[in-house]
């Protein structure tokens, strides 16, 4: 079929639609609802054509390429069309962000996406850089909302295992919706409702699980929006690298594409996306792989503990030891999911090194679980998982574990040695039909983990054995004569854990994989004893009476602390802890009530520690709140006094509003919001102040822009500004500092850095000030804001981004008294 | 010896027998369930899926996108306040807000006793009558916002809305 496209002359195979044709052709044609995995829609409407013969704008997703056709892709009425389409979607998508005057500048000074609990605009997304929606409206050149936008409050879902859905982000594209019916031949999800009330959801609000979600993965991978996201991979941001190897929870061993960023592995999904993999494969590896308690350096026993030692010595030390137990005394139990390389050299250290005929290899039963036990007489053993009763131990002379997580077994190992497993090693591996299927190392181990091979080949060599020379698995496979081993990528039937959970495999080299990854504790098996939940209780001394979501992700918190109630002055903060191990966050006071012996805090979900803090409710504890620390702002007669505020800075400035107009001062409150949802405290600091003026950066209320906008105007038309006051986040206080530096006001900004210990011991907080070093605890909060440098206090934030991503990724699934799954309803 | 549970499940069996076996017959076999059990039950729809072989969460998107379908047993009695053109001229907005405010539910819902279904309606046909309140079909003319609780009081037995 020969057809016209945009004036060039393409050739169409038989049953293809003009979309098709045209991407085959290198035509672009903006299209959102239409994925290479589904059949076509037709639901976005982005990618209408014109056709000659054909009335009005037909979809060309859902048109079939004819002979002789003309088609036309992108008219001045296409692309109108377009852009309003778009924008009536970005109606109910946050999109302020997209429509932002300093989006650049914006993006240059915070590339990296702020994890907030809920998103309230691409800046605070986990799918920026992914993200298609943003993608489209930057190619469509969509610059304006034609009217305020609507957001939802629809609560985010963080109680199901693996995933989190914020349905508030949700363009009703229907691509989850399609390709659940796709890979599980029946709807876990759908469309629910009509009208502006239609949402994905389950049948009667039931939770997923419940739904009978089998948790491929498929939606959060098929998702164009953060709508749905892998709970443990989203704030990684985009894989720099994806390396291709198999999985080995089980042996029906999968092709797996691994993402990497940094060395670690942080997402994993099948090489093949028609088929599903099992919710091991899509959501086990990185979180199993990336623990925090692997083992990663050798140990040796010193009395009653294992210390650790390094490779060198703990080899020789082995060795030694070893020479005493050659014979049939030794033995070295490992089982099938160690790679036929890794085998071949057991089998061998076993048979030549120590002369023993005791290689034992456990071929793991259905469920993963690899049980032995040792020979009668064993004076000496080399376990290579956790595969034999903590009793066999007591008749050994030495024990020696070699494993990739600590054991009951390995606590009591004479000595313990740090294997790589899965996708940190090179190999072969058998699956259930005899097949070979290669291991590509996609990541480094942990810390000084090392492949088993080598550990087994250096050992050996300490022995003064010879034949043990590998320096590769490579090396060891072409001995083998191991060849052909090829990814299991074109998979006819997905494996039966993909469509039915239940059948998973619970153990992995005697670990139960539960134990590491957390969200299958949550997933019944097909095996009985299941792990308890690890309930932690906080008692503090500090209640929560009272606690509300007053915009989206931003939260008022009032606490019990009478101490810090009596001496509390404006511009003051404390540092809060959740519980015992909670990491110190300072929060600006908001408010206080000597009396009642009350603070208000207004917080903003932002990380791992104030997401804990919010995670509260009323009843709740704090283990500690100090203060109040920091030196209270200068409140005295200034003339007129301009305080601009942003985020949690809109509660922040309260006391400030109210001291600085007890002061006689004209008290004059400019706001920032990215849309005219997240304004809150109108009516109170409108009751406050002397003027009040708002500002949204979509427009959507008062003046467009941000606070500084709406303070330059005023400062051009020559209004008198005796001291502005910035709080909010650096990016706002900064460029108001910058923009109010031309004309010569004053400009305070309420700085936060991290902070830990608040008395000006620690250094944490160092910023620097006009050249000085200063700490923002007891120096702070509040310094000159033109002498401020912003990109050190950036950097300096972002100091353990690394950390609290890795801490954000084994965050457990929301635990709440709520029904059906549908997390903290909180939101008011 | 049959639980009522069986009962209710060998109905969904002679309803969808009156119909095409095919997907097609949905919307028709939850009329018919929702006029015999009053309402689409979740059992109800699990049963659907179960013999139709559609998923209940599928099943149940199709149902939400109808208003005449609803997924809670109905209240004893059904009060319909009309907001139709005459009815909301003459001040049916009050009349709604205070069966709302007496009943303590929103149009739309059960109150929590189970007794009273409070509805909006865009017109009942009796223009000439309104502002106009029906229960259980029986319509009530030139309602005023004080005559509501004796209206209510008549159907809930104990007088509890007085």
């Amino acid at each position: 079929m020969k057809l016209t496209i945009d004036g060039k002359s393409v050739i169409a195979k038989e049953g293809q639609t003009v979309l098709e044709c045209a991407l085959n052709n290198d035509i672009s044609i903006p299209h959102l609802c239409t994925h290479s995995q589904l059949s076509a829609f037709g639901a976005c409407r982005l990618c209408l054509v014109e056709i000659d013969g054909i009335r009005g704008y037909p979809t060309s997703c859902t048109t079939p390429a004819a002979d002789a056709m003309v088609v036309r892709t992108d008219t001045q009425a296409l692309q109108n069309l377009r852009r309003n389409i778009l924008a009536l979607m970005m109606l109910e998508h946050p999109s302020a962000c997209l429509v932002c005057s300093r989006r650049e500048l914006c993006e240059q000074f915070r590339p990296e996406a702020e994890r907030t609990g809920r998103t309230t605009g691409c800046h605070t997304c986990s799918n920026k850089e992914i993200c298609e929606v943003r993608a489209l409206s930057e190619e469509l050149g969509f610059a304006e909302l034609p009217v305020p936008p609507a957001y939802h409050e629809r609560p985010v879902e963080r109680s199901e295992p693996f995933m989190d859905r914020d349905l508030n982000l949700c363009i009703l594209c229907g691509r989850c919706v399609r390709i659940c019916k796709h890979h599980q031949g029946r709807a876990v999800i759908d469309f629910v409702g009509r009208g502006s009330q239609t949402h994905i959801g389950q049948a009667f609000g039931n939770s997923l699980l419940d739904a009978g979600c089998q948790f491929c993965g498929a939606c959060v991978d098929v998702c164009p929006t953060g709508s749905l996201a892998d709970r443990y991979a989203k704030w990684y941001g985009r894989p720099e690298a994806v390396a291709e190897s198999t999985c080995i929870f089980c042996d029906h061993a999968c092709a797996l594409a691994l993402g990497t960023k940094n060395g670690k592995v942080t997402a994993a999904q099948a090489v093949d996306e028609n088929v599903p993999v099992c919710v091991l494969g899509r959501f086990a590896v990185p979180e199993f792989l990336n623990g925090t308690d692997r083992l990663s350096t050798p140990h040796m026993r010193v009395g009653q503990r294992l210390r650790q030692i390094p490779w060198e010595q703990a080899l020789e030390m082995v060795a030694g030891k070893l020479r005493q137990f050659a014979g049939d005394g030794f033995a070295l139990v490992c089982d099938t999911t160690s790679t036929l390389e890794d085998r071949h050299i057991f089998k061998k250290f076993t048979n030549e090194v120590m002369k023993s005929t005791n290689y034992i290899e456990i071929e793991p039963d259905a469920h993963g679980v690899s049980r032995g036990s040792l020979p009668a007489g064993t004076k000496a053993a080399l376990l290579t998982g956790n595969f034999v009763d903590l009793a066999a131990l007591k008749e050994l002379g030495l024990s020696i574990v070699q494993d990739c997580y600590p054991t009951p077994v390995s606590q009591r190992a004479d000595v313990v040695l740090p294997a790589a497993v899965l996708a940190e090693v090179e190999g072969t591996i058998l699956d259930r039909s005899g097949r070979k299927r290669p291991l590509h190392k996609a990541c480094e181990p942990p810390g000084q983990a090392k492949p088993e091979w080598w550990i087994i080949c250096r050992l050996a060599e300490a022995m003064g054995a010879e034949g043990f020379e590998y320096e590769s698995a490579e090396a060891i496979s072409k001995e083998l004569r191991i060849s052909n081993a090829q990814l299991w990528v074109d998979r006819v039937e997905a494996p039966p854990a993909a469509t039915d959970f239940k059948l998973r495999r619970t153990h992995f080299r005697g670990h139960r994989i539960d134990e590491k990854v957390r969200g299958l504790r949550e997933l019944p098996v097909e095996d009985p004893c299941a792990l308890e939940p690890a309930q932690e209780k906080h008692e503090g001394a500090f209640g929560i009476l009272e606690k509300h979501e007053i915009a989206p992700n931003v939260h008022e918190i009032i606490i019990q602390a009478p101490e810090v109630a009596k001496k509390a002055l404006p511009g003051q903060f404390v540092i809060a802890m959740v519980d015992e191990k909670s990491e110190r966050v300072p929060y600006t006071l908001c408010g206080w009530d000597a009396q009642a012996g009350t603070i208000t805090l207004v917080v903003l979900e932002k990380g791992q520690s104030s997401r804990k803090l919010i995670l509260l409710s009323a009843g709740d504890k704090l283990v500690h709140v100090v203060g109040p620390l920091g030196v209270p702002l200068d409140i005295e007669l200034y003339g007129t006094v301009v305080l601009a505020a942003g985020c949690y800075g809109i509660g922040g400035i309260v006391p400030i509003v109210e001291a600085m107009k007890d002061a006689g001062n004209r008290v004059v409150v400019v706001t920032e919001a990215r849309s005219h949802y997240l304004h809150y405290y109108k009516k109170k600091l409108q009751g406050l102040c002397d003027e009040f003026v708002e500002t949204t950066i979509d427009g959507s209320v008062g003046v467009k822009g941000h606070a500084i906008d709406a303070i330059a105007e005023k400062l051009k038309a020559g209004e008198k500004m005796d001291c502005v006051i910035a709080v909010g986040c650096p990016f706002m206080m900064m460029v108001t500092a910058q923009e109010t530096k031309p004309f010569g006001v004053k400009t305070l900004a309420a700085l936060n850095p991290i902070m830990l210990d608040g008395t000006g011991m620690c250094g944490a907080c160092r910023v620097t000030v006009g050249n000085q070093t200063k700490f923002a605890c007891v120096d702070g909060p509040f310094f000159d804001a033109h002498l401020i440098d912003w990109d050190e206090l950036r950097d300096r934030r972002a100091a353990y981004s690394a950390q609290e991503i890795h801490s954000l990724g084994r965050t457990e699934a929301v635990v709440t008294g709520h029904s059906g799954g549908s997390g903290c309803k909180c939101l008011h | 010896m049959t639980s009522s549970r069986d009962k209710g499940l060998s109905r969904i069996a002679d309803i969808l027998a009156k119909h095409p076996a095919n997907r097609g017959s949905l919307i028709p076999v939850l009329q018919d369930i929702q006029q015999d059990f009053g309402y689409l039950s979740e059992e109800a729809v699990a049963e659907l899926e179960r013999r139709m072989g559609i998923s209940a969460n599928e099943i149940y998107g199709v149902a939400t996108f109808y208003t005449q379908f609803r997924f809670s047993p109905p209240g004893e009695h059904t009060i319909l306040s009309c907001q139709g053109t005459a009815c909301h001229v003459r001040g049916g907005r009050q009349i709604l807000t205070e069966l709302e405010q007496r009943l303590g539910v929103t149009a739309g819902r059960t109150t929590a006793d189970g007794k009273f279904d409070l509805e909006r309606v865009a017109c009942i046909g009796c223009c000439a009558l309104a502002p106009v309140v029906a229960v259980d079909g029986k319509v009530h003319a030139q309602v005023t916002a004080k005559k509501i609780p004796s209206i209510i009081s008549r159907y809930a037995g104990e007088g509890n809305f007085s």
